[in-house]
């Protein structure tokens, strides 16, 4: 099953990076929701930072950025599975089936391109939060983590979209590639760190593997690591059953014909 | 491993679908290296679903099928880098232009970077699409998709070739233009060729051999020459000068041969009867024809004897019911 991987991953990425920049209204919805989340979370919530208890080395502006920035890589991944599905209900997937000789080429290659995606974002999220001033207390090597742990989370956001848009092959499907996420996301602690929760949403983060990555990534902004090695575990173990939820999904669409 | 076999061989391959019925209902074919194949039946009969199959989009139920040598089930990537498929819907991407489309084709086969460009454009010259390759494929018309669609089948050059109906819905000059193609891929590259069609013409003229498949089932298979020979007897088609003869004209022709029915004024001639019989026996019975014609036997004949309705008519009762890929 080598044959021609990487010829049939560069051709998938190639044309789905090409239509996502050369298309405004699929290339604006994954740059601009970070970036305006960005600004409501950091700018309008900024005193939540002065809360007693609220215990983080960093400001407030890079304790959001962090929570942003992964919720802009799973979001990446969830769009270009937007797009997995587009292709299939329009017959452009059976193309693509048709054409590759190795069909695991097609998953990498919507891989990649969800990865270049979120780079364009993400390298506008970074030089916006810069000009606002983030405070940045990590060194070289914590934010080289700090990036690495979004990769993954990107990584593990397209392979669950790709699994759902292969099962479904409809557009229709998008709901439930995004909703898990979006809630995933947001019963981590997205506003204050997980020691200020109490009650159900306490218990809810504690099981949640987002909070693990989530606090880890923030530690490594602020220049205090803490939790690296569980984070970094717990994003692989998510790419990896997600990996095999999404080749399983692409066997579906290939029995499907 | 290197394999020179273009062959398509099948052996009882059957497709079906759940709560619905056989779609391919256990046939058995072999396509010889250059020859153009052509699968003819109505629509529902089963040729896309074979197609689907034989091009691995589509699983068996069961039986067996080797393209260029390679199982379909067991080595689909094997077999899908050795052809090249036309399906019936030109599944092409609105946002690409007719250019990209040939670039992500070439990526996709693995063509060396060098080449790429070239083969793109020697592809587009040959399709006649040269000057529309730089616009977007949604403001191509019906006929320049399928031109498009063949181009991407051809990147690689295939050892086989796959076409689903490639000429439904095209103008009869875009129909002859891919029809010389076809033949010119079989005749000078070596190419097999396994078209499916609903239309008997295409069939008659292009095919080496034709299969004709009905609910699922080949009823028949051979050369256009052979089928129809094997049909044998040739028809004649009377016009009355006055509608007045008609019944005392059909009683006529009786005597000469079986009635064809389809309200013509038309018998399948018996053995040791000709045109010229029945003209006599015309102007014997003092009656007068505006017109009388002698045709061969034609494969919608052949389709007729072999299920009992023209293909024609079957395509219009498949049409009214819901079915499952043609």
């Amino acid at each position: 099953m080598s044959l021609r991987l990487w010829p049939v991953a560069s051709g998938v990425a190639w044309r789905t990076l090409h239509n996502v920049f050369t298309t405004p209204s699929l290339l604006m919805p994954s740059v601009l929701f970070p970036l305006f989340f960005f600004t409501a979370f950091a700018g309008g919530l900024s005193q939540v930072g002065e809360v007693p208890g609220f215990d983080y080395e960093g400001d407030y502006t890079s304790f959001q950025f962090v929570f942003v920035l992964l919720q802009s890589a799973a979001f990446g991944g969830v769009f270009t599975g937007f797009g997995i599905a587009r292709d299939f209900e329009g017959g452009f997937g059976k193309r693509l089936l048709l054409a590759s000789p190795n069909r695991l080429g097609i998953v990498l290659g919507y891989a990649i391109a969800a990865l270049v995606r979120w780079s364009f974002t993400a390298t506008l999220l970074t030089i916006i939060a810069l000009v606002a001033r983030m405070d940045v207390g990590g060194g070289p090597v914590d934010i080289v983590g700090l990036y690495a742990l979004a990769l993954l989370v990107n990584v593990s956001g397209l392979l669950w979209s790709a699994g759902i848009a292969f099962r479904f092959r409809s557009i229709q499907a998008g709901p439930l590639m995004q909703m898990p996420v979006f809630l995933t996301l947001f019963f981590a602690p997205v506003y204050v760190p997980v020691d200020l929760l109490s009650g159900w949403i306490e218990t809810v983060a504690a099981v949640n593997p987002v909070t693990y990555v989530l606090e880890a990534g923030r530690s490594l902004i602020a220049g205090d690591p803490a939790g690296i090695a569980l984070a970094f575990a717990v994003a692989l173990a998510m790419i990896a059953a997600f990996a095999v939820w999404g080749v399983r999904g692409l066997r579906r669409a290939e029995a499907a014909g | 491993m290197v394999n020179a076999d273009n062959s398509i061989v099948v052996e009882g391959l059957v497709r079906e679908f759940k709560k619905g019925p056989r779609a391919v209902d256990g046939i058995d074919l072999r396509v010889e290296p250059g020859e153009i194949y052509g699968f003819l039946g109505p629509n529902g009969a089963g040729k896309s679903t074979t197609v689907l199959m034989l091009t691995t989009l589509l699983p068996p139920t069961d039986g067996t099928a080797k393209v260029a040598g390679y199982d379909v089930v067991h080595e689909g990537p094997q077999v899908r880098s050795m052809i090249g498929a036309a399906l019936q819907e030109a599944a092409l991407d609105n946002l690409l232009t007719g250019r990209d489309h040939l670039r992500l084709q070439t990526m996709l086969q693995g063509l060396p970077r060098k080449e790429r460009k070239a083969r793109g454009e020697e592809l587009l010259i040959r399709v006649g699409l040269t000057e529309a390759a730089d616009r977007k494929v949604g403001g191509y018309s019906g006929g320049m998709k399928r031109r498009l669609d063949l181009a991407l089948a051809l990147v690689h050059r295939p050892r086989v070739l796959f076409l689903d109906e490639p000429t439904t819905g095209l103008d009869p000059q875009s129909r002859t233009a891919l029809w010389d193609e076809v033949a010119r891929l079989a005749r000078e590259d070596g190419v097999t060729v396994f078209l499916t069609t609903q239309y008997l013409e295409e069939a008659d003229v292009l095919a080496d051999r034709v299969g004709i498949i009905d609910h699922g089932r080949i009823v028949a298979e051979g050369t256009p020459a052979a089928l129809k020979a094997e049909i044998g007897r040739p028809s004649v088609h009377a016009i009355p000068e006055r509608e007045t003869d008609r019944a005392r004209i059909a009683s006529l022709l009786a005597q000469f041969g079986d009635p064809l029915g389809d309200g013509d004024l038309a018998v399948r001639l018996h053995g040791g009867y000709g045109l010229a019989d029945v003209v006599r026996g015309v102007d014997a019975e003092g009656l007068a024809l505006h017109d009388v014609e002698l045709r061969a036997p034609s494969l919608d004949d052949v389709f007729l004897a072999k299920t009992g309705r023209t293909l024609e008519g079957a395509a219009e009762a498949e049409e009214s019911a819901p079915q499952p890929a043609g």
